[in-house]
């Protein structure tokens, strides 16, 4: 395999628990809440999924337990930002630690376990596309589904009435309130289904990427996750293709090292968190306009002590 | 029944009510806090019991072996003096509205120069001479690290909440590179570790395993609590948190102000991870600064941002990671799990803590 098609692959492959995760992010924040427990919930998804899956032999139903327990989670920060009106930032991370604590505690168990896992499968006829075909149709099922999911996200967030609701949660409240809706119910559920989507992200890492469980195995994907969204302006193509740089870039470094290159492997390391810092710098300004004004209030004047 | 309260005059039936919000906001400050970690403390328990540990035995070895000599206590001031100082480095941006989660970052960065320093000048100088150059070394580069987010958010608009997260696993990913590589210590056998400082370069200890190191940090909580009050730098800070709009109009040069609170606080943050160099750990190595940035992060906002308060939290919270190594050692329990009894005070806290909450 060369190396672009290598680094390709690894792209969609690393990039796919990303993906799942800022594009439930992206719905968090269109309604107006940031999430940054979105590391927790991959977290929490990751462990459910590997658990769920070991115990129950069927990995599609870790899948389920993963947007369970990553939705868990989310509803705890939910709950704490909408009802009890704390600092999402700081309530985000306190979340985070409450994952990582959660999932170190019971995870012990799953860290020599075995599970059954996804396995890449050539689709007939798309697989045989030069090039394409074995970049993108020799992935796993979950990598299938988020093919599915980008176009049927878009559609909801554009076109559909939930996605006006969910929208004007983030954007315009007073005015989702004087035509007698409930603010509060929209971004609870928005919020919620965010971190289910985290949740199957983990998924995707723990019982499709890595095929393991270890402690912290998430190593700051939830918060490139966050990163991506900003950067992709809330939109789920460009969330998916920001998943995928993240990825490729992942990818590069044992590419690199297979072919005998000598460079340092954490200089490597480094590099999927400068592309995206850079990714963030190219498109700074350009993107500032369109951030949700829910989030721009919390950003321009976060509420202190 | 029913009927009977039914009848009741409205005003008679609430009064009987008692309602534990409202109960909970008649408390102090500090009450409040002791209440959150009481029920935290049961919250943890029952997520023990369901682990199948036995809760009380687990606290009582957390407790009896975090108070059971001076030495074990003084370990609570060993850990909080880098947390202290990672948790003034989000004190003094928060001040002016700005957001920093890369405590954690800027901590590597700070130990990682203080250890270039020390292997840059090996022992040619005085001892002390060293120490004092170590500690601005890591004072410049945390404050490098954190300014660098706050000029990407100043010019380029991005937000320094998610440059900062990003730019803490470069900075682990930077000492890595130097300990696995460049910084070796070739005669060391297991996982690659830097070569300890020479004693001389070492904070001189102040009694049991208690180096001065706390000393700095305290040090540093009041000379930042004497500006926030007495300086007009901190009130200009303040006018930026409060309205940067304002502020600009009313002539103050905001991003100045802005990338100048975010220097000062990642300069602590350096010297936090300088005084875990020379005071602690003595060597780079993996587990470094062990999430005492983002530990330091979540001081600061149970402090609410103020030195006296973040630091009784940053204590606090550095005896409950204490803890965590009594439920490994005795209860046979992942360390990390201590993460949770942390999550779930401070989630008590953010969340019950405050006199009224903002009817949603």
């Amino acid at each position: 395999m060369s190396l672009l098609s290598e680094v390709l692959t690894g792209g969609i492959r690393g990039g796919t628990s990303i993906e799942y995760a800022a594009l439930g992010e992206s719905v968090s924040e269109r309604a107006g809440v940031v999430n940054l427990g979105t590391e927790g919930s991959m977290l929490m998804g990751a462990l459910a999924a590997y658990a769920v899956a070991s115990r129950s032999g069927h990995p599609w139903l870790g899948v389920l337990g993963a947007a369970i327990a990553g939705g868990l989670l989310a509803l705890v920060h939910a709950y704490f930002v909408l009802s009890r009106k704390a600092n999402q930032l700081a309530t985000g991370l306190v979340v985070l630690f409450l994952g990582l604590g959660l999932t170190s505690l019971f995870g012990v168990d799953y860290v020599q376990a075995l599970a059954p896992t996804f396995r890449p499968i050539a689709l007939p006829g798309l697989s045989r596309i030069p090039f394409l075909g074995g970049i993108a149709f020799k992935q796993d099922p979950l990598v299938y589904m988020s093919y599915v999911t980008v176009p049927v996200m878009w559609w909801f967030i554009f076109r559909s009435r939930w996605g006006v609701l969910l929208r004007a949660a983030g954007e315009r409240s007073e005015v989702l309130t004087t035509h007698g809706h409930r603010v509060i119910p929209i971004q609870y559920i928005s919020v919620v289904v965010g971190g289910m989507f985290a949740g199957i992200g983990g998924a995707h890492l723990s019982i499709a990427y890595t095929k393991s469980w270890f402690e912290n195995m998430t190593q700051g994907r939830g918060f490139v996750a966050v990163a991506v969204v900003m950067f992709a302006a809330r939109q789920p193509f460009k969330v998916a293709a920001g998943a995928y740089l993240f990825g490729a870039a992942l990818a590069l470094s044992p590419a690199l090292q297979a072919r005998g290159y000598g460079i340092n492997q954490f200089a490597l390391d480094a590099i999927p968190y400068v592309v995206t810092i850079l990714v963030l710098v190219a498109l700074g300004k350009r993107r500032s306009g369109e951030i949700p004004e829910g989030l721009s209030k919390v950003f321009e004047a976060p509420t202190l002590g | 029944m029913t009927a009977i309260v039914e009848g009741l005059p409205a005003p008679q039936r609430e009064r009987e009510k008692f309602d534990v919000r409202e109960w909970f906001d008649k408390l102090s400050g500090i009450a409040r806090i002791a209440v959150s970690l009481i029920g935290a403390l049961i919250i943890f328990g029952v997520i023990m019991r369901l682990k199948g540990a036995n809760p009380l035995t687990a606290y009582h070895d957390m407790l009896s072996s975090t108070f059971k000599s001076w030495d074990s206590m003084g370990d609570i001031l060993v850990r909080a003096t880098p947390i202290i100082l990672a948790a003034l480095a989000v004190s003094v941006p928060a001040r002016a509205g700005l957001i920093n989660v890369g405590g954690e970052g800027q901590l590597l960065m700070g130990g990682v120069a203080g250890m270039g320093t020390s292997l840059a000048l090996g022992t040619r100088l005085p001892g002390t001479v060293t120490l004092v150059l170590m500690i601005l070394a890591a004072a410049l580069a945390g404050a490098a690290w954190a300014a660098l987010a706050a000029v990407l958010r100043q010019f380029m608009g991005i937000s320094e909440s998610v440059t900062t997260l990003l730019l803490n696993y470069v900075a682990l990913d930077i000492m890595f590179f130097l300990i696995y590589d460049r910084w070796k210590d070739r005669s060391g056998s297991g996982q690659p570790t830097s070569r300890a400082l020479p004693v001389g370069q070492r904070l001189p200890l102040l009694f049991g395993r208690v180096h001065e190191g706390i000393l700095l940090a305290v040090g540093a909580a009041v000379i930042i609590g004497l500006i926030f009050a007495f300086t007009s730098w901190g009130f200009r800070l303040r006018v930026v948190g409060g309205n940067a709009e304002a502020a600009r109009r009313s002539g103050l040069k905001v991003g100045a102000l802005l990338i100048s609170a975010m220097a000062v606080g990642g300069a602590l943050a350096g010297i936090g991870g300088l005084t875990q160099l020379a005071g602690a750990e003595f060597k780079l190595r993996s587990g470094f600064v062990a999430g005492y940035g983002y530990i330091g992060f979540l001081a600061s906002w149970l402090g609410r941002h103020r030195p006296g308060y973040v630091v009784l939290s940053a204590l606090l919270l550095s005896t409950i990671v204490i803890g965590g190594d009594s439920l490994q050692i005795d209860s046979q329990l992942p360390a990390a799990s201590v993460n949770v009894l942390m999550a779930v005070t401070l989630l008590m806290v953010f969340g019950f803590g405050r006199k009224k909450a903002v009817s949603a």
